[in-house]
């Protein structure tokens, strides 16, 4: 059954480390419905957003993914089920 | 005590501190400050090689067969791209390999300059992490932060761009002593009670089996999983890259799952009901169609990537750790049993070995000429194709890690110049690269650097006329059209001659004991051609995607 995941990510703020991040999900071709990347807490660590609209094993298999790349702190989900959102003018 | 170094003494200095002792390269214009420094570091042996791919290659058979990092070098532009496959091969099999490339200068780059290409880039998905390098001073640290991400936790390989420029800016450097950063490599493990679950499975099984794959001979967990074999009793099934991690000749051994596994281990596997596998990943040459396999199996995985478990096969336990420690706690845990009436089962599963090979000339003779040339004590390089799986199937391996093959990426061309690194990881060991006439014919260039280094290698080339697996596949599935598979090869013999290599060619079963015996006891390099049945195929095999309950069987 499919559900909206939010997968927060810490990872240090490099554009390899970005780069291979994104990767992640560009080798998968998921699809991936809002991306965001902000500085986040102490310099040199950045939080990577984005909301996967998957099933629960695909979300588990990208959060296992994030978590080996070298330069990824941490990976939290929450997943919101039958939730409806509305677009912002 | 800090010195003033240039960045490419940089690079040898940290490689030198780290024990790396063998460099596979290829030298050119963006990594010339390197190799100008090289000479001055006589601890640091460098093997030019003919081509990149092939400096990729040995790095990670040197890295398979020493379990330790294995060193390559390259030029910017084309010199770097030559390393692709080889570092995707060692990526797929979780191979340490560390590759250093030239870049054009730092004001350069982005510029379309000459021999410029975004390495980094490229290789992103097929490295564990890959650095582009734009001050020397981070030099030390990038290096030995490589050296350690490579070999941490799953190994794989990493990838150090330094720009022409970088190699010549001199900055303070400091011997070692720097910690070494590794990143987040390890999810929080999985519940503790993993290991009894995993006992309590194995207790309450009536048909488990035991599966074991690269990770335990990463881990060296020979010793832990023979003891849990032979405390419980279950019957063992080693994938390609886990071949020799279970002794061959054990009561216990059943042989290779999958694509070309024999019938009674795949009928095995499908009547199972509990499955143990230990540092392996489902792959869907393993498994065939997900769907179907192992349908009455319950699957205990143990394996140090958490984002393996589960990944392929739905898991009822997963334990995420080191093959070895895992699996020494779950021997501990787990109470003596037998399996007797399984392994009976299995063994009535079973097919005469002689129902699949027939003819003089068959990989079986082959394969044992060699086996009783070398006393069953070397190690065999296979590439990729049908003698691969000829040699999976029958060669019977006794000692650990003697068995080395490119398994995830299945890259022809890989054996010869894999066999330059197992060579010297292991001087004084026999060697034997086995190809078919299609692979070899891919790095046959190596041979002059194996002369050039005085590497010690017997190269088999098993020679069908054919790209083989190829036209077997063509043969059951494409309706027998040939499409560009017959392959024309060289007069082998004459080829070994001028590169000043003893060369032999073997047309009937009747030489085999005498030319491999000879080729076995040559003092240094030896070309064996075995002229092998044109059509041969290997026995059985599932249909790609197909279930493991339906092999294409030889007709006798």
């Amino acid at each position: 059954m499919t559900a909206s995941h939010t997968v927060d990510v810490l990872l240090d703020d490099t554009l390899l480390t970005l780069n291979r991040a994104v990767g992640v999900l560009r080798r998968r071709n998921l699809a991936v419905e809002r991306l965001a990347v902000r500085p986040c807490g102490p310099t040199g660590i950045s939080r990577m957003t984005f909301v996967l609209n998957t099933d629960a094993a695909t979300a588990d298999r990208v959060v296992q993914q994030f978590h080996k790349i070298v330069g990824v702190r941490a990976v939290e989900v929450t997943t919101v089920q039958n939730h409806t959102t509305e677009e912002q003018p | 005590m800090t010195e003033i170094l240039s960045g490419a003494h940089i690079l040898c200095r940290t490689l030198v501190e780290a024990g790396v002792d063998v460099l596979f390269g290829y030298p050119g214009g963006a990594i010339m400050p390197f190799y100008h420094a090289l000479s001055e570091y006589p601890s640091l042996r460098h093997i030019l090689v003919r081509h990149e791919q092939a400096a990729a290659h040995a790095a990670d058979g040197y890295a398979r067969a020493g379990g330790r990092v294995g060193v390559c070098v390259a030029t910017s532009g084309p010199g770097a791209t030559n390393l692709v496959t080889g570092l995707a091969t060692a990526h797929m099999d979780s191979s340490p390999v560390v590759a250093i490339t030239g870049q054009v200068s730092r004001s350069m780059i982005g510029r379309d300059a000459f021999q410029e290409t975004d390495i980094v880039g490229i290789t992103l998905p097929i490295t564990k992490q890959n650095y582009l390098v734009q001050d020397a001073a981070e030099l030390a640290d990038v290096v030995r932060d490589a050296l350690a991400v490579a070999q941490a936790g799953r190994p794989g390989p990493v990838l150090i761009d330094v720009p022409k420029d970088v190699q010549n800016q001199k900055v303070a450097f400091s011997p070692a002593g720097v910690g070494a950063r590794v990143g987040a490599q390890h999810a929080a493990p999985l519940p503790d009670d993993g290991v009894r679950q995993a006992a309590e499975l194995i207790a309450a099984a009536h048909r488990p089996l035991l599966m074991v794959g690269h990770g335990v001979i990463l881990a060296s967990a020979y010793a832990e999983v023979r003891a849990l074999a032979e405390k419980t009793g279950m019957p063992v099934i080693t994938t390609l890259l886990g071949i020799s991690a279970f002794p061959e000749g054990h009561p216990l051994h059943l042989g290779m799952p999958g694509m070309h596994g024999e019938v009674h281990v795949n009928r095995a596997i499908q009547r199972a009901d509990l499955i143990v596998g230990i540092g392996l990943r489902f792959d869907d040459r393993v498994t065939g169609n997900l769907a179907a396999f192992a349908p009455h199996a319950q699957v205990v995985h143990i394996d140090l990537d958490r984002s393996e478990i589960g990944r392929n096969v739905r898991t009822a336990v997963g334990i995420v750790g080191d093959a070895a420690a895992v699996t020494r706690r779950l021997v501990a845990a787990t109470a003596a049993r037998n399996c007797d009436p399984w392994r009976a089962e299995i063994e009535g599963c079973r097919r005469p070995p002689d129902a699949s090979f027939r003819g003089g000339m068959a990989p079986e003779a082959i394969l044992t000429a060699i086996r009783d040339a070398t006393a069953g004590e070397c190690t065999i390089v296979t590439d990729v194709g049908q003698h691969q799986m000829w040699v999976a199937k029958l060669f019977p391996y006794r000692r650990p890690n003697t068995h080395i093959t490119s398994g995830g990426l299945g890259t022809m061309g890989f054996a010869v110049p894999a066999a330059m690194g197992v060579h010297l990881a292991r001087p004084g060991e026999p060697v034997w690269a086995i190809s078919g006439d299609g692979g070899f014919q891919m790095n046959m260039a190596e041979m002059a650097t194996m002369v050039q280094e005085g590497l010690t290698v017997k190269l088999a080339v098993f020679n069908n006329g054919y790209l083989g697996m190829v036209r077997q596949w063509q043969q059951f599935f494409h309706g027998k059209r040939y499409s560009c598979t017959p392959i024309w090869s060289p007069d082998y013999v004459k080829l070994a001659t001028a590169y000043g290599i003893p060369g032999y060619r073997v047309q009937e079963a009747s030489e085999l004991t005498d030319v491999v015996g000879r080729a076995n006891a040559e003092p240094g390099l030896a070309l064996v051609e075995f002229v092998i049945e044109q059509e041969a195929n290997v026995y059985p095999m599932i249909p790609p995607g197909g279930s493991l309950s339906e092999p294409i069987e030889a007709t006798v």
